[in-house]
């Protein structure tokens, strides 16, 4: 496995020279603790917890997984010590409010911190991630009871928390899912259902484990305007933080899979378990959504944690690992054969990692920046201006960053050649691990069709636009600047052509409903690699600068300008293809009766 | 999970309808004498129920209970020696042998379909027979007349193992740093001496002795490919009248831990003064292995198909009883909760595209193996001809058919949302399973540097000619087809496309020898789209003229499938055209330390 190293040089890169942190936390109401010296700090802690605790357990806890029994989830050796670590350096509360017992940093500061923990060990990563779902619920909709109930605990980490939504016959449709919630005299409910794929649903890491469940009220609306809220707690507490006795709520069994073995895939049974209402009646989905966005750019570190640390390993790799000779000359006459980092379609599969890893931070604390200005800017113009923007951004983030990070842990193994595919160097688990970011939180497809379908044609193109001007304001302070040429024309070209294919698929909708389905993966992936041109270029431009003002670190800067020309010759291309084929008709798709699928 | 069905329909369409193999065969006097239709029909029935019965059912149990270690012993996943045997008896380990020696001689088109129902319903344990078949070719093809006799029948029986023992710890696509060395014998035989690593199948309990095919180094060898001869080292020494004698002194020192195909041994093997026989002259041993290498890698691309075809099955049946969310023109399943998935535009995509790659896979990988079957069994002119599109075509069918099949596979897991996440459902094996075939039998960059570089730059273009005509000969020929026209014209644009960037290569390449590297993976890619088109267009000709008297809909269904391919899939040759054409400075003048 590869030991992971915090990339704090391009961290730093991002927060503050690309999306200048400082100007931006010293403007944020509330964030004016977030110095620069703060940030490096707390990051710089952060690393080292990261790199010398969570690291070394992500090959253990991937051999031991978890083990059930009756008695509840045992999770791997040294996981459980791990988190109490964490608990105790105060990271769990790191963006709370202030109110609640948290620190109240900003969610961007937040986001580094996952990102580190993410790459370093992602199923240890998942038991303090889903916490944050309960947290976000439980402030935004809880009473003030529920709030002093469940915060002060669950903010300092001493409790985790779950969200229980999918059961056995409903993932994406969860317009039809059957848990019930029947009133009881005192005012609380009684649960009853199963869910399935219940994250951190049940282990031993925690006093408590907070459950967040949607569930059903007798003669609720059908479909997804029935649904509503519950917190039902594993343990039953005093209302003040105090644990009393078991709720009847079990964990059935874990899931068999294909990665994050480390972390506890639960089936949740609720037998009539007591929880209470939190939000409003059959408004449940409305308050889940509250923090959707959020909890996506969480998914799709994801993505960037695979693609570096699997980065990581293969570029280590290449570096010692002989074999053949270069074909302009030897380059190693003392060794039997050259390292194959000389080899160009090493080099292609480095750099592609390479240029989606970069790539990827930038675009994550780039929305997770929008993040912050949606709940801390002063104006609600700004405010709403930021969540749009968000919302634009979300679901390209998601399905698009974990597409190519597995992408990326596929190349990274690619590099060892067949050691790739043995246990021993890691980098199997990498690919194995990341495969179910492309499910969980949404589907790429569902993704899609949240970005094609609700986002960019229901505001008639608007959100698409909010984006396309910010690029073409970009473009046009740039266009006298020579070096950032051959980035920039082909950047404005497609900023012009998104918008062309948008009103193309727009009009064919209009005449045919599945013409946005059909359209959607291709237009998704399309517009991944537009924002990442768009992020690229401004990079380009950031080392540029740097370069001709004179800087020590040359070759990093020289690093950023290269792998950006790369990523516009290399990878740019590939929408050329999607351009296409998302204008290519829903009818090849469409016409083929269901049956003859089976010849 | 669905149960695995050999897809023979589709198979026989290929061979007699697309291909015409019968007409084919009946024109090679080797192949004539033991093949006709209905010989070939009844392998393939045959076939299918090995497949179906017997493999597919160990594939979800053999991966959950791997093969076992103990102290060099290994044992194979339960009920696996069974099926060995079953196939074994089949006969089913020589249907591709040679007929001096007990092997039945059947025409690789045929064996091609047989391979991929066996690597689609159990890859793990395909790979046995697969090497054995293997190791059968060389010997057969460099062998001794002793050796073949000694060793052929019982392998061709099954009743003995084979093993392609390559690669060592610190040594795997650059063979010609190996260690493992020979010391010549008194008696004529060799000491042999060495470790080597992911030695599939090296060792298990199916078959009484396992003959490895070893490549190691004489003394005083050349350094370099130039210096590494192949050697026959039985598990078991053979005495004179083929009875088993004493245990040879090699070993397997461990099994490997790894991300699939965990039923399968994957074995280091410790040689310590094994005695082996030479195969073919001293110091010519990769010559001798690459006589089966193009057998091997189709194999390996099979594996892809099969493998995708596996996970095709199960996503579609997946997609017929799943029900989530409504169809977008309106409910289609009013009575129900919610529609079968396989009403969204997004999950037609994906199976579609899994079915578009694993046909038209198909049909590529036996249109190879016609080649293979001329290339051995034709005379002149056109043996000449069969041989150069057998090394054109072999790398694009190693490399794309398991990228596809990767592809085509992870599609058929998304299909299944979380569940696909999910062991008990068999998707995530498939994935997991079929990752090595990109890596193995020389990685799919390999493989890649092999077309561009020894297939296409070597010859200034003269393979690639051969395949380009042939293409222009189809477009020609069919130019009054109306059913065909939508197709022809994008085929030709498609093969325009590749011409261009060939020309390109060559131009480039010329100059700066990393050209060829910078753009091979791509070049590959490309090349393994438009032969597929050309394999669509070639389809679309046979379906066109049959659909209207059809009731069953497959026909109809293949033209729908062509349509996808062609609007769908093939404009990926836009983006990858591009792409090479960025050259390769921007690989290249990168420093080590900047990455």
């Amino acid at each position: 496995m590869p030991e992971y190293k915090a990339p704090l040089r391009d961290i730093k890169f991002v927060m503050t020279e690309l999306l200048n942190s400082e100007q931006h936390y010293a403007s944020l109401p509330g964030a004016e603790d977030s110095t620069p010296d703060m940030v490096e700090a707390i990051i710089q802690e952060g690393a080292k917890f990261c790199e010398q605790v969570l690291s070394p357990l992500n090959q253990s806890g991937d051999r031991e997984g978890c083990t059930w029994s009756e008695e509840g989830v045992t999770t791997p050796t040294g996981f459980k010590e791990a988190y109490k670590q964490y608990v105790e350096g105060g990271w769990p509360s790191m963006t709370s409010p202030v109110d609640f017992g948290g620190q109240g940093l900003p969610e961007s500061i937040g986001l580094v911190m996952s990102e580190m923990v993410g790459s370093a060990n992602w199923a240890w990563g998942m038991y303090p991630g889903l916490s944050h779902g309960a947290v976000n619920t439980v402030i935004a909709h809880g009473s003030d009871e529920q709030r002093q109930a469940y915060l002060p605990k669950l903010v300092s980490g001493e409790w985790t928390g779950t969200m229980c939504l999918t059961e056995p016959h409903c993932g994406s449709d969860l317009g039809i899912l059957r848990s019930r919630a029947e009133p009881n005299a005192d005012g609380s409910y009684s649960i009853t259902g199963t869910k399935i794929f219940i994250s951190a649903g049940e282990h031993d890491m925690a006093e408590n484990i907070v459950h967040i469940v949607l569930a059903r009220l007798p003669d609720a609306p059908q479909g997804t305007k029935g649904i509503s809220l519950f917190i039902v707690p594993k343990f039953l507490t005093d209302g003040n933080g105090n644990v009393g006795e078991k709720n009847a709520v079990t964990c059935g069994s874990i899931e068999h899979k294909m990665g994050i073995h480390g972390n506890s895939t639960c089936v949740m049974n609720f037998d009539g378990a007591k929880g209470w209402l939190i939000g409003p009646e059959n408004k449940g989905l409305n308050c889940m959504f509250t923090f959707m966005n959020i909890a996506r750019l969480g998914t799709a570190i994801q993505g960037l944690g695979a693609a570096e640390l699997s980065f990581q390993g293969s570029l280590a790799y290449a570096r010692e690992r002989l074999a053949m000779r270069s074909l302009s000359g030897i380059k190693n006459p003392d060794g039997p054969a050259d390292p194959i980092i000389v080899h160009p379609d090493v080099r292609r599969m480095l750099l592609t990692q390479k240029a989606f890893a970069e790539g990827a931070r930038a675009m994550i604390y780039f929305a997770a920046q929008q993040g912050d200005l949606v709940h801390k800017a002063e104006d609600a113009e700004t405010r709403n201006e930021a969540d749009e923007l968000l919302s634009f951004l979300t679901p390209i983030a998601k399905a698009f960053l974990t597409e190519v990070g597995y992408e990326s842990a596929n190349l990274g193994m690619q590099v060892f050649g067949g050691h790739g595919f043995i246990s021993e160097w890691g980098m199997e688990q990498i690919v194995r691990d990341t495969r179910i970011s492309l499910m969980y939180e949404g589907t790429t497809g569902i993704q899609a069709l949240d970005l094609l379908g609700r986002k960019v044609l229901m505001s008639q193109g608007e959100s698409l636009k909010r984006f396309t001007k910010i690029v073409h304001m970009f473009c046009k302070e740039n266009a006298d600047n020579e070096q950032l040429k051959p980035l920039i024309e082909p950047l404005q070209k497609i900023n012009k052509e998104w918008g062309e294919l948008t009103m193309k698929i727009g009009m064919a909708s209009m005449k045919n409903r599945d013409e946005v389905g059909a359209a959607s993966v291709d237009y998704l992936m399309y517009s991944g690699y537009a924002v990442l041109a768009y992020l690229w270029a401004r990079m380009a431009k950031v080392a540029l600068d740097k370069l001709a003002e004179g800087t020590s670190e040359e070759a990093f800067y020289t690093s950023k300008v290269q792998t950006a020309h790369f990523y516009f010759q290399r990878l740019l291309p590939r929408t050329r293809a999607h351009a296409e084929m998302m204008v290519a008709g829903a009818d090849s798709m469409m016409d083929m009766p269901a049956e003859h699928f089976a010849f | 999970m669905a149960d695995y069905q050999a897809p023979l329909r589709d198979m026989r369409f290929l061979l007699n309808e697309v291909f015409d193999a019968p007409a084919l065969w009946a024109s090679l006097p080797a192949l004539s004498e033991v093949v006709d239709p209905d010989t070939a029909d009844a392998i393939l029935e045959e076939a299918g129920k090995i497949a179906n019965g017997v493999l597919a059912p160990l594939n979800r149990e053999g991966d959950e209970e791997g093969s076992h270690w103990d102290n060099g012993t290994v044992t194979a996943p339960h009920g696996f020696k069974e099926a060995y045997q079953t196939v074994a008896e089949g006969g089913w380990n020589g249907l591709g042998g040679n007929p001096e020696f007990g092997g039945m001689g059947m025409p690789k088109m045929l064996v091609a379909q047989f391979e991929e129902m066996m690597q689609g319903a159990n890859m793990a344990f395909g790979l046995a027979p697969m090497l054995t078949a293997g190791a059968c070719l060389a010997l057969s093809a460099h062998g001794s007349q002793e050796l073949k006799e000694k060793y052929l029948p019982n392998m061709y029986a099954g009743t003995w193992a084979g093993a392609m023992d390559l690669t060592e710890p610190h040594a795997g696509t650059d063979l010609g740093i190996i260690r493992t060395k020979a010391e010549p014998n008194a008696d004529g035989s060799y000491a042999i001496t060495g470790t080597k690593i992911f030695i599939t199948w090296g060792e298990h309990d199916m078959a009484e002795n396992i003959i490895h095919l070893v490549l190691a180094k004489l003394p005083d060898a050349p350094a370099g490919p130039k210096g590494i001869s192949l050697f026959l080292v039985p598990k078991v020494l053979v005495n004179g009248d083929g009875s088993l004698g004493e245990r040879n002194s090699l070993s397997c020192g461990s099994i490997e831990k790894k991300m699939g195909i965990k039923a399968s041994a994957t074995c280091v093997m410790n040689f310590d003064g094994a005695t082996g026989w030479l195969v073919g002259e001293p110091n010519k041993g990769l010559a001798a292995m690459f006589t089966m290498m193009n057998y091997e890698r189709l194999g390996v691309g099979i594996q892809g198909i099969g493998a995708a075809e596996a996970s095709y099955q199960n996503a579609r049946a997946y997609a017929m009883d799943r029900l989530q969310s409504r169809a977008p023109t309106g409910a289609q399943q009013k009575d129900k909760a919610a529609d079968p998935i396989i009403v969204h535009p997004d999950v037609r995509r994906m199976l579609l595209t899994q079915k578009a790659f694993v046909e038209g896979g198909r049909a590529f990988s036996t249109y190879v193996a016609s080649y293979l079957d001329l290339a051995k069994f034709a005379e002149g002119e056109r043996q000449e001809r069969a041989e150069a599109m057998v090394a054109l075509l072999t790398p694009v069918a190693k490399a794309f058919l398991t990228d596809r099949g990767l592809e085509c596979c992870i599609l058929g897991q998304q299909v299944f949302g979380g569940h696909g996440f999910i062991r008990e459902w068999g998707q995530e094996q498939l994935v997991r399973d079929t990752r090595i075939t990109q890596i193995y039998e020389g990685t799919n960059g390999i493989q890649a540097l092999d077309l561009m570089g020894r297939k296409i730059v070597a010859n200034k273009g003269r393979y690639y000619e051969l395949f380009a005509q042939e293409i222009v000969d189809f477009i020609e020929a069919n130019a009054g087809n109306e059913k065909l026209k939508p197709y022809l014209e994008p085929l030709a644009a498609a093969l325009e496309r590749l011409s261009d960037v060939t020309e390109y290569i060559l131009d480039a390449a010329a100059r700066d020898p990393n050209e060829i590297g910078a753009a091979s993976v791509d070049y590959l890619d490309l090349f393994g789209l438009t032969a597929v088109a050309f394999m669509w267009a070639r389809m679309v000709a046979v379906a066109g003229e049959k659909v209207d008297a059809d009731t069953s809909g497959f026909y109809s269904s293949k033209l729908k499938t062509a349509q996808f391919f062609f609007g769908r899939l093939l404009p990926r040759t836009v983006s990858l055209a591009e792409s090479i054409r960025s050259g390769s400075d921007l690989m290249m003048t990168m420093t080590a330390e900047e990455f």
